[in-house]
C-alpha cells in the first residue's frame, strides 16, 4: 500500500436542515484513504456513510473541517473545478446502478472518456478492453434494460474505472443484487484493485463486502468508532 | 454527436408524448403557412385592385376639389400636365368626373359618371379587364357605358338594356341622354360597384357641355419607384403645367388603407405568435415532464463530471429536434395546400361580394407565396419553442446532483 494518503479527512462535519432542526450526520470525523486500499465503510443507517462518500466525492460541501483529495483542498474549488475533479479523478458506482437508459453498455461505459473529449479512438479501445474485464464482451450494444442487475453493475463498474479515477466511491454497490452477484462483483473489484491498483471506497451493510475489504471503518453517530486494517 | 443521439432517443422514450408534440407543433406550422399565404394572396389582391385598378398611386386634383367634389373645379389643362408628366416617364391619364341620376325602367338612383380616353386610360387602369359580362369603352360605340356590379343589379339592367342618364350641366341646361349598357364590371370598391359609370370622355363632354379641363389625372408610378420620389416628380410637372393643383399619393386619400396594409404583416405575425403560444405551453409541459422523469439521470450526469452546459444543450437539443420534425412534416404538409389555394383558390363568391375597408377581394381567394409565407411561421415557431424548452433546459442544468440522485 502507499505509503501517502490520497484522500485526508480532517475533523469533518456535516449539518444537514431539515425544517427547523439541525441534523449532525458527520461530527469531527478524521480518516486518511491510501492508494490502493479496498476500504469498507460500514455502520448503521443515518451513521453517516453516504454523507462521507458524497463529501469525499465533491457532490456535496462540509460544513467545517478539511478534505484533500490527492493534495486539493476541495473547499477551495469553485463548482467547475469540482465538476472537473469529479470527472476525472473520482469514480461513482451507485447503489441503483444509474446507467442512462437510452444508452448502451458500450456507450455508458464510454461516458466519461467522452465527456473528458478523449478521441474516439482510444475511447473505443479502452472501453472495449474494460467492458470485455467485466464479462461483458459481447454485451456491448444492450442497453441497461436488456441486462440483469449485475450486468448493469458491471457497466457502471466499467463507467466508473474507465478514466483511471484516483478513487472509485460506491454507495452500496451490491445492494440491489443477490449474494451470488454480489460475490462475483466483489470479485471484480478485488480483480481490478489487485491487478489495476485501483483504490475502492464502499458503504455498505453487506457481510460479505465486509468480510473481503481489507480495511473496514464503522462510523457512528458520524464519527470513526473502530478502523480495522486486515 | 452524442448529445444528439442521445436527445434522439430520449424523444423516443414516450413516443406518444413526442408524437402528440410534434403533431401540436405540425398542424400549428401548416395552419399558420397556409394562413400567411392567404393573406398574402388577399393583400396582393386587393393592394392590385386599389392601386391597378382603381386609384393609382399618385392623383392629382384642382385645389379644393377633394373636400368639396363639383364639376367646375377642375385642372384647366390636364392635357399639358400629361405631357409634363410622359416627359417624366410616369404613365398618366386624366378623368372626368360628374354626378347624374341614372334610370333604366321604373328604377332609378345617383351615380357618378366617369368619363375617360379609353387608349390612354389602358396604360394606367386595368379596369378594362375586370369585367364581370360584355365589353369595355370602344370609341366607335359612343353611347356605350359600363356599369358598377351592383349598379347594373340596382337598376336590373344587363348588357345591350338602355340607361337614361340625368344632371345639370355646366352651362345650367338640363343634361340627359340615352346610353346602352355595354359591359358590367367585376365587384371592385364599395365606390365603383354601387354608383360608377363609365364612359367616353367626348361623350362626358357633350353631356356636361364641358369644354376643357379635367377632375383627376392618375399617375402611375415605375416598378419600385419610391412613392414620394415619384409624387415629387408629379408635383415638379405640375408645377409649370398646371398651377393650382394638388397632389397626394394613394397613402394620402387612404390613409386608412395604408395602415391596413402596413400592419397586415405585423398581424399575421401577432395571430401566428397567439397560435404558437398555445403550442409554446404544450412542449413546456412535455419537456417539463420529461425533465422531471429524468431527475436522477440529470444528477447522475452532473456527479460524473458532465457540466451543466452539456445538460442544457441535450434539453435544447430535444427541443430542436422535435421542432425539425414539425417543419419538415409541416412544410411537406404544407405544399399540397398551398398549390390548392395558390392554383385553386377558394370561392367566395356566395359571400356575395366581399370587401375591406370599400376595397372588393376578388371572388376566388387565392393564396399568395413568398419567402415570407415560409420563413415568418418557421421562424416563429423555432422562436417559440426554443422559449418554452430554455426553462426545463435550465432546470435540468442546475439540477443539484445528491438531491436528483435521490430523488424518489
Amino acid at each position: 500500500m502507499g505509503a501517502e494518503p490520497i484522500i485526508s479527512l480532517r475533523d469533518v462535519t456535516k449539518v444537514y436542515r431539515q425544517g427547523s432542526v439541525d441534523v449532525h450526520a458527520l461530527r469531527g470525523l478524521t480518516m486518511d484513504v491510501e492508494a490502493g486500499e479496498f476500504t469498507a465503510i460500514c455502520g448503521p443507517s443515518g451513521s453517516g456513510k453516504t454523507t462521507m462518500l458524497n463529501l469525499i466525492g465533491a457532490l456535496d460541501a462540509m460544513t467545517s473541517g478539511s478534505i484533500v483529495l490527492e493534495g486539493r483542498e476541495l473547499a477551495s474549488l469553485n463548482k467547475k473545478e469540482l465538476s472537473e475533479l469529479r470527472r476525472d479523478r473520482i469514480g461513482f458506482v451507485f447503489q441503483a446502478y444509474n446507467l442512462m437508459p437510452v444508452l448502451t453498455a458500450y456507450e455508458n461505459a464510454e461516458m466519461v472518456l467522452w465527456v473528458q473529449g478523449v478521441d474516439g479512438s482510444s475511447r473505443r479501445e479502452r472501453v472495449m478492453g474494460l467492458l470485455e474485464k467485466v464479462g461483458l464482451k459481447g454485451m456491448e450494444n444492450r442497453r441497461p434494460s436488456e441486462l440483469s442487475g449485475g450486468q448493469q453493475q458491471r457497466v457502471a463498474i466499467a463507467r466508473a474505472i474507465a478514466s483511471n479515477p484516483v478513487v472509485v466511491l460506491a454507495d452500496e454497490p451490491t445492494a440491489n443484487v443477490d449474494s451470488e452477484t454480489a460475490e462475483t462483483l466483489l470479485e471484480l473489484m478485488e480483480e481490478l484493485n489487485r491487478e489495476q491498483g485501483v483504490t475502492f471506497v464502499f458503504s455498505t451493510h453487506d457481510p460479505q463486502v465486509m468480510e473481503r475489504a481489507r480495511r473496514v471503518v464503522r462510523l457512528v453517530d458520524g464519527r470513526v468508532a473502530s478502523d480495522e486494517r486486515r | 454527436m452524442k448529445i444528439l443521439r442521445m436527445a434522439w432517443r430520449n424523444l423516443w422514450r414516450n413516443g406518444r408524448r413526442t408524437l402528440v408534440t410534434v403533431a401540436a407543433m405540425t398542424l400549428a406550422l401548416w395552419s399558420m403557412v397556409l394562413y400567411t399565404s392567404l393573406m398574402e394572396g388577399m393583400l396582393g389582391s386587393m393592394e392590385t385592385t386599389l392601386l391597378d385598378v382603381e386609384l393609382g398611386e399618385i392623383q392629382v386634383h384642382a385645389d379644393g376639389y377633394r373636400e368639396r367634389p363639383s364639376i367646375w373645379e377642375r385642372i384647366e389643362d390636364p392635357d399639358a400636365l400629361l405631357q409634363a408628366l410622359d416627359e417624366t416617364g410616369l404613365r398618366s391619364t386624366a378623368r372626368l368626373l360628374g354626378g347624374a341620376l341614372v334610370a333604366s325602367g321604373d328604377v332609378s338612383t345617383g351615380a357618378l359618371l366617369k368619363g375617360l380616353r379609353p387608349e390612354r386610360d389602358a396604360l394606367v387602369s386595368e379596369v378594362h379587364q375586370r369585367l364581370d359580362r360584355g365589353e369595355w369603352l370602344d370609341p366607335a360605340d359612343t353611347k356605350g357605358v359600363v356599369l358598377g356590379y351592383r349598379l347594373a343589379r340596382t337598376l336590373a339592367v344587363e348588357v345591350g338594356d338602355e340607361l337614361v342618364a340625368l344632371s345639370q350641366a355646366t352651362d345650367g341646361s338640363m343634361a340627359n341622354d340615352l346610353f346602352r349598357v355595354r359591359g358590367v364590371l367585376q365587384s371592385l370598391s364599395e365606390e365603383t360597384d354601387r354608383a360608377t359609370v363609365f364612359l367616353l370622355e367626348d361623350e362626358f363632354r357633350n353631356f356636361f357641355a364641358l369644354e376643357d379641363g379635367a377632375h383627376r389625372v392618375i399617375v402611375r408610378s415605375s416598378e419600385g419607384q419610391d412613392l414620394a420620389a415619384a409624387a415629387g416628380l408629379v408635383e415638379q410637372a405640375a408645377a409649370t403645367s398646371a398651377p393650382g393643383v394638388e397632389v397626394r399619393s394613394w397613402r394620402d386619400l387612404l390613409p386608412g388603407l395604408a395602415n391596413v396594409f402596413d400592419s397586415a404583416q405585423a398581424a399575421v405575425q401577432v395571430v401566428a405568435f397567439v397560435v404558437y403560444v398555445v403550442i409554446a405551453i404544450l412542449i413546456l409541459n412535455a419537456m417539463l415532464t420529461a425533465v422531471f422523469e429524468r431527475i436522477r439521470e440529470f444528477g447522475v450526469l452532473k456527479a460524473i463530471g458532465v457540466s451543466p452546459r452539456r445538460v442544457l444543450a441535450l434539453i435544447l437539443v430535444e427541443g430542436a429536434l422535435q421542432s425539425a420534425l414539425a417543419i419538415g412534416i409541416g412544410l411537406v404538409a404544407s405544399l399540397p395546400a398551398l398549390w390548392f389555394v395558390t392554383t385553386r383558390g377558394i370561392d367566395v363568391g356566395g359571400l356575395g361580394g366581399t370587401a375591406i375597408m370599400g376595397v372588393a377581394m376578388d371572388q376566388i381567394w387565392t393564396g399568395a407565396v413568398s419567402p415570407l409565407t415560409i420563413a415568418g411561421p418557421v421562424f416563429i415557431l423555432l422562436f417559440v419553442a426554443g422559449v418554452a424548452v430554455l426553462f426545463p433546459a435550465i432546470k435540468a442544468a442546475r439540477i443539484n446532483p445528491i438531491e436528483a440522485i435521490h430523488h424518489q
